[in-house]
């Protein structure tokens, strides 16, 4: 029994250790795509003129496509949810929609201080001309740079860390234990 | 949806509220007016009406005075609504707001106006704009049944020119003149039917086919291409060029750069449906590109409408020559 008991202590610490590791890389990936999703974005806008709803509509549709069954739906579904509010023309105010579809966008992979930034994109998002509105997205685009970048940087050192430290920590307990 | 649905819905949810309460859903309103700091007016079956403030409904505008306790609108409104109607991106309307004016889902159009920024000499955006003049535009169908059998000589269509003051009906007119040249119509005098036609419309405003995506929400007619949002002397050539419509529309012309891409389409033969400002035929003459066009007899037929209580009266309808056929 001792031993059944150590092999899960030492397991579940390995599996927590996964986690964290998957963890990153998947924050990596999320903000690489919603990186890719504000490119889009930054030419339907500046280049197509296109309104702000259709605009987040066909990047909605089109990167929920090139992700497939297996990608990060949530994103481009984030998207679609605040073009469909925009849609329905209930007369709020745009930063309201963007915030309440953000909050209602669950399973994101993104830490507190990606959302808070993302949520302060939706503040200065359709104000004013269109000059603005590319300072805005290039603005947005280069703190995600500057996040990607840091996370890619250590990417396999945290990797590494997280898995070993799961293995390391598991086996600690176990021997404490025992 | 009916059109004064799809008017109310352009406004944010605090004006939305106070004008569903005033019953404006049931109003056959035509214009809406909103200039910060005065009264909300509405003009409907020919008169003014204003909102009240206290009891939320429209009363009529000839007793209002400074101390009636009317809603005055306030700042927040227009930047909402202006901001709201632009679906949140005003910056897609760069080139609507430098002109004065936006169109909004169902053709329906809002002047705006403020202070202008210039660059060069030129307006280059509005600031600070404290206007807003929201035209409910409808679609009449069969409001061109009077004209359409002066419309046609020996079978074909005859190019033709609406004159009329702002507020009657002209956009209206041409809709469905548009609509039933395009699907064709039944001539009750002559009891035939009469073919549609291939028309090509260049929808500089998007008044006349209120494209949504690309898409006309207003009926053309089933052999109708729509160019929206086309400069009208660009418009045409491309759609002579492309489509080979038999029939162009254009609303309001009246630049030298339209007169010229009307005599490409006139040599090209294609006959025309266009409409412009004026009282009348001696009016148009009076302006120097119009009075050429009028002189080249580019068209076989005017049009002039006035205001008698309701828009889209037809006054006379004239011939090349400036001839009466029928008042």
């Amino acid at each position: 029994m001792r031993w059944i008991g150590a092999c899960l202590v030492t397991v579940g610490c390995t599996g927590l250790g996964q986690h964290m590791a998957q963890q990153w890389r998947l924050r990596l990936k999320a903000l690489e795509l919603l990186r890719q999703m504000i490119y889009f974005l930054k030419g339907e806008i500046v280049y197509g003129h296109t309104a702000l709803g259709e605009a987040l509509e066909r990047v909605g549709k089109r990167c929920r496509r090139a992700e497939g069954e297996r990608g990060f739906k949530e994103l481009p579904l984030f998207f679609l949810s605040v073009a469909e509010r925009i849609r329905r023309q209930e007369g709020e105010a745009f930063f309201v929609i963007w915030k309440e579809e953000l909050d209602k966008a669950c399973g994101l992979p993104l830490m507190e201080e990606d959302l808070a930034s993302l949520q302060d994109l939706g503040k200065h998002l359709g104000y004013l001309d269109l000059d603005m509105q590319e300072r805005q997205l290039l603005l947005y685009l280069e703190q995600l740079d500057g996040q990607i970048g840091y996370l890619r940087m250590h990417l396999k050192e945290r990797t590494k860390l997280y898995t070993s430290l799961g293995v390391m920590g598991g086996l600690f307990l176990t021997v404490a234990m025992l | 949806m009916d059109q004064m649905e799809q008017v109310v819905r352009i406004f944010p949810q605090k004006l939305r509220a106070m004008l569903m309460e005033a019953g404006t859903l049931r109003v056959q309103a035509e214009e809406l007016r909103l200039r910060t700091g005065q009264p909300l007016l509405m003009k409907a079956g020919g008169e003014e009406w204003y909102l009240e403030g206290d009891r939320k409904g429209w009363k009529k505008a000839g007793g209002l005075k400074k101390s009636s306790p009317c809603y005055r609108v306030t700042e927040e409104d227009i930047r909402d609504t202006l901001e709201y109607m632009s679906r949140y991106s005003l910056y897609a309307f760069d080139r609507e707001v430098r002109q004065g004016f936006l169109t909004i889902p169902g053709g329906h159009r809002v002047g705006v106006a403020g202070q202008a920024v210039l660059e060069e000499g030129k307006v280059k955006t509005l600031q600070n704009i404290s206007f807003l003049d929201v035209r409910v535009a409808r679609e009449i169908f069969g409001c061109a049944d009077r004209i359409l059998p002066w419309l046609y000589e020996g079978g074909q269509v005859c190019s033709a020119l609406v004159i009329s003051p702002p507020g009657c009906g002209k956009t209206t007119l041409l809709r469905d003149m548009i609509r039933q040249v395009s699907d064709g119509w039944w001539d009750k005098e002559q009891g035939g039917a009469v073919k549609g036609v291939t028309v090509g419309v260049v929808d500089e405003r998007s008044e006349l086919g209120a494209c949504w995506q690309g898409r006309p929400q207003n009926d053309l007619g089933a052999r109708t291409d729509v160019l929206d949002g086309c400069p009208k002397a660009e418009g045409i050539m491309m759609l002579i060029r492309s489509m080979s419509p038999q029939v162009v529309a254009v609303d309001e012309i009246g630049g030298r750069e339209d007169l010229d891409a009307i005599r490409y389409g006139k040599n090209c033969g294609c006959k025309l449906l266009a409409t412009v400002h004026g009282c009348s035929l001696e009016d148009i003459k009076k302006k120097p590109v119009l009075r050429e066009m009028v002189e080249e007899g580019v068209f076989e037929r005017s049009i002039v409408l006035e205001s008698r209580g309701r828009p889209g009266q037809v006054r006379e309808v004239l011939d090349r020559d400036g001839h009466c056929l029928q008042r």
